[in-house]
């Protein structure tokens, strides 16, 4: 209900009784009724007056917290100055091992809950309200401390000490009276008094090896399909690529432990040089994407080509032992490849579980991983993402492979056993 | 290529500035009738306004602190009436600014108008504006360490002031309506920076000022109603006595002894320069 209809409903609510109170006080002894009217006067304000407070979800069933046993930490509330020391013992406090809260006050008490001080209700000590709202309309003699709640001094109620709100506010009616300094702080984590949700229980085993073994498998789905429109869209530079990692493994592999290494002050570099030129600053939002674009193309990419490279390889040896392979095309060497490279990471998923072997096998697989993506992101950097065919062993261009050539030199059989000084224009079956 | 290069700094320490929380703290104390209040504020980094507020509030702090390297501090001792307020560096260490994030912080402190204020205020790194005006203070001690501060008095001071005492290490600093600030002495000590005292407002008494500046520049704004004088001792500074006649080691404005307030200010100064700008209708 806006404000607004708010007075408008106790003025209509005031026009009805104050006649009637009227009437009253004319039948009786003036001064008593005059006094009631001006009662229910004040009581009627206030109580339009806590209509405006916002309503709070319902909290914890009031009462008070107990005592913890002899011998443990106690919640001192003498010195209210540095909330954040209080708040640390709090959460402790309010956090116990057991699920049970208890809370010793020296010289006060702890309630968990609304709690109203009444009028003429004196308390002697210190107040601690967690999960709840004070009210105060008696009178405090000590400090007031409340979790999760909020602090209402009303007209005559007296809090000597100080106040400290944690996520709550502190609202003093005009002739309510607070003796000492008022503090609010609020917290991101909620201070509640409520036992620490129990640890979630393990998976099981069989339950692990699903888990991973979707992991791997959604992984490996998601490379071939990148495999798979890399063959179809990049077929030369992909085969540049695994011819690179295939002919020169080890400069391959140098290459990308160097990149790696080079990296972060590149990219450092980068960011200085264009913010240090004038009009170089503009384009750092585009360098930065582009950068990382680069770096993700060029280790996924040789990582993919990585796998067309074994799978190719092991076609080929397949066919050079007279074996039938269906037609031996990058598809099928690309998929091959990857099944093998998934291979670690799905036995991995399977006997994971086992206690050392399981480490011994993820290990392996990671240190493959790492490997194989180290070699493929060096190819491409050596072969400028399949442009440069320097390291791919292709010696002749593919318009040197005429029929005069092909018929010249035999492909198979003795005949086409490496020359001394030469090297082979095709990878070795 | 300064701003390129902070710039750059600053794109680096991002993502550390994006794992930091600000939070959100209150503190006030119900006015009793206090007649005097001793206010000691310590800012290290962030953004502060001080001004007068609520007559029934002795004070009030409202912040939000960088929780992972400050502790809001308030502390009244009811002893002597004295109140420390502000957000101090965690474990009482130095200030060490490490990132933008850290100067985000915010805090709002008000004073009531009814209470004769004893101020001293201590900034770090602190983007300043300090609103005077309308309050009742006693002293005032203002030290800006590596600050960008204002200090104003808007309306004239409520009480009379002894003195105020302002010092800045390397810090831009203006104060402006000190004629407003009803103080008997002033005093600005600074090391390195550029000073602006603007002596304009109501003069309702005379005034002596000292100014001791070791390198940077210092802006004079002097009125017209009030009869000014200015003894320099420069040693590698410039100084422009635009307005000025010179009488023996001194500066002084025209009809100076007819005055009725005098407005008597010593310059010392190493290196920099020393301006001059008249205030007021002529």
């Amino acid at each position: 209900m806006p404000t607004a209809s708010r007075v408008a409903v106790a003025a209509c609510v005031l026009c009805l009784a104050v006649p009637g109170a009227a009437r009253a006080a004319g039948r009786s002894d003036p001064d008593s009724k005059s006094a009631t009217l001006v009662s229910d006067l004040l009581r009627l304000v206030s109580d339009v007056s806590t209509f405006t407070r916002a309503p709070r979800q319902s909290g914890p069933v009031p009462q008070p917290i107990p005592a913890a046993p002899p011998g443990s930490p106690e919640l001192d509330l003498n010195d209210l100055s540095k909330p954040p020391d209080l708040e640390a013992r709090l959460r402790t406090a309010l956090h116990p091992t057991d699920g049970v809260v208890r809370i010793t006050i020296p010289g006060g008490t702890a309630r968990l809950g609304d709690y109203t001080i009444g009028t003429g209700e004196q308390i002697p000590g210190h107040l601690l309200v967690v999960q709840g709202d004070a009210d105060v309309y008696g009178r405090l003699l000590g400090n007031l401390v409340t979790v999760q709640g909020d602090v209402v001094v009303h007209n005559g109620g007296v809090v000597v000490g100080d106040i400290l709100a944690f996520n709550g506010h502190v609202r003093r009616d005009s002739a309510g009276e607070i003796g000492g300094e008022v503090r609010t702080l609020q917290s991101a984590s909620a201070l509640t008094a409520t036992a620490a949700p129990p640890a979630e229980p393990p998976p099981s085993t069989l339950e692990t090896l699903f888990r991973r073994g979707a992991g791997a498998v959604g992984v490996f789905l998601t490379l071939g399909v990148l495999g798979f429109g890399l063959v179809m869209f990049g077929r030369q530079n992909l085969e540049v690529v695994s011819d690179t990692v295939s002919h020169s493994f080890g400069r391959s592999f140098l290459t990308g432990l160097l990149g790696q290494i080079l990296l972060l002050p590149t990219f450092g570099m980068l960011v200085v040089g264009l913010v240090l030129s004038v009009a170089g600053i503009l384009l750092l939002p585009f360098a930065v994407a582009v950068y990382a674009l680069l770096v993700v193309v060029g280790v996924l990419g040789g990582y993919l080509a990585v796998a067309h490279a074994m799978g190719e390889t092991y076609v080929r040896r397949r066919m050079a032992l007279g074996q039938a392979m269906g037609s031996p095309n990058s598809y099928r060497y690309m998929f091959i490849g990857l099944g093998a490279l998934a291979a670690f990471w799905i036995a991995w998923a399977v006997f994971g579980w086992v206690p050392v072997a399981g480490n011994l096998i993820r290990a392996v697989a990671v240190l493959v991983s790492w490997l194989l993506a180290t070699a493929g992101f060096g190819a491409a950097l050596l072969s400028r993402a399949g442009i440069r065919e320097s390291f791919a062993g292709r010696l002749l261009p593919p318009e040197a492979l005429t029929d005069e050539y092909l018929w010249a030199t035999p492909q198979f059989g003795v005949q086409a056993a490496r020359r001394p000084g030469s090297r082979t224009p095709t990878r070795g079956l | 290529m300064r701003p390129q290069l902070i710039a750059a700094a600053l794109l680096l320490c991002a993502s550390n500035a994006a794992a930091q929380s600000m939070r959100p703290f209150t503190t006030f104390r119900q006015w009793h009738g206090e007649t005097r209040l001793t206010a000691r504020l310590e800012y290290a980094a962030g953004t502060l306004r001080v001004g007068a507020g609520r007559a029934d509030e002795l004070y009030r702090m409202d912040v939000s602190y960088d929780e992972d390297r400050f502790v809001p501090v308030s502390d009244f001792d009811a002893s002597d009436g004295s109140v420390t307020l502000g957000v101090a560096a965690e474990g009482g260490a130095g200030v060490r600014v490490v990132s933008q994030h850290q100067l985000s912080q915010t805090a709002g402190i008000a004073f009531s108008p009814k209470t004769d204020l004893a101020l001293d205020v201590d900034l770090g790194a602190v983007d300043g504006d300090l609103d005077l005006g309308g309050l009742r203070i006693t002293d005032l001690d203002l030290s800006a360490g590596a600050s960008r501060a204002t200090v104003r008095f808007t309306r004239p001071n409520g009480a009379r002031c002894r003195a105020a005492t302002l010092s800045a290490g390397a810090a831009a600093l203006t104060v402006s309506g000190l004629g407003n600030s009803r103080c008997d002495r002033i005093a600005f000590e600074g090391g390195v920076g550029k000073v602006v005292l603007d002596f304009g407002g109501t003069w309702s008494s005379s005034s002596k000022v000292e100014v001791r500046m070791a390198l940077g520049e210092v802006t004079l704004r002097l009125p017209r109603q009030a009869g000014v004088a200015i003894t320099l001792d420069k040693f590698l500074s410039s100084f422009e006595p635009e307005g000025l006649e010179r009488h023996g080691t001194s500066y002084r404005s025209p009809g100076y002894d007819q005055a009725a307030r005098h407005l008597d200010i010593t310059v010392s100064t190493a290196a920099g320069a020393v301006r001059t700008e008249w205030i007021g209708e002529k």
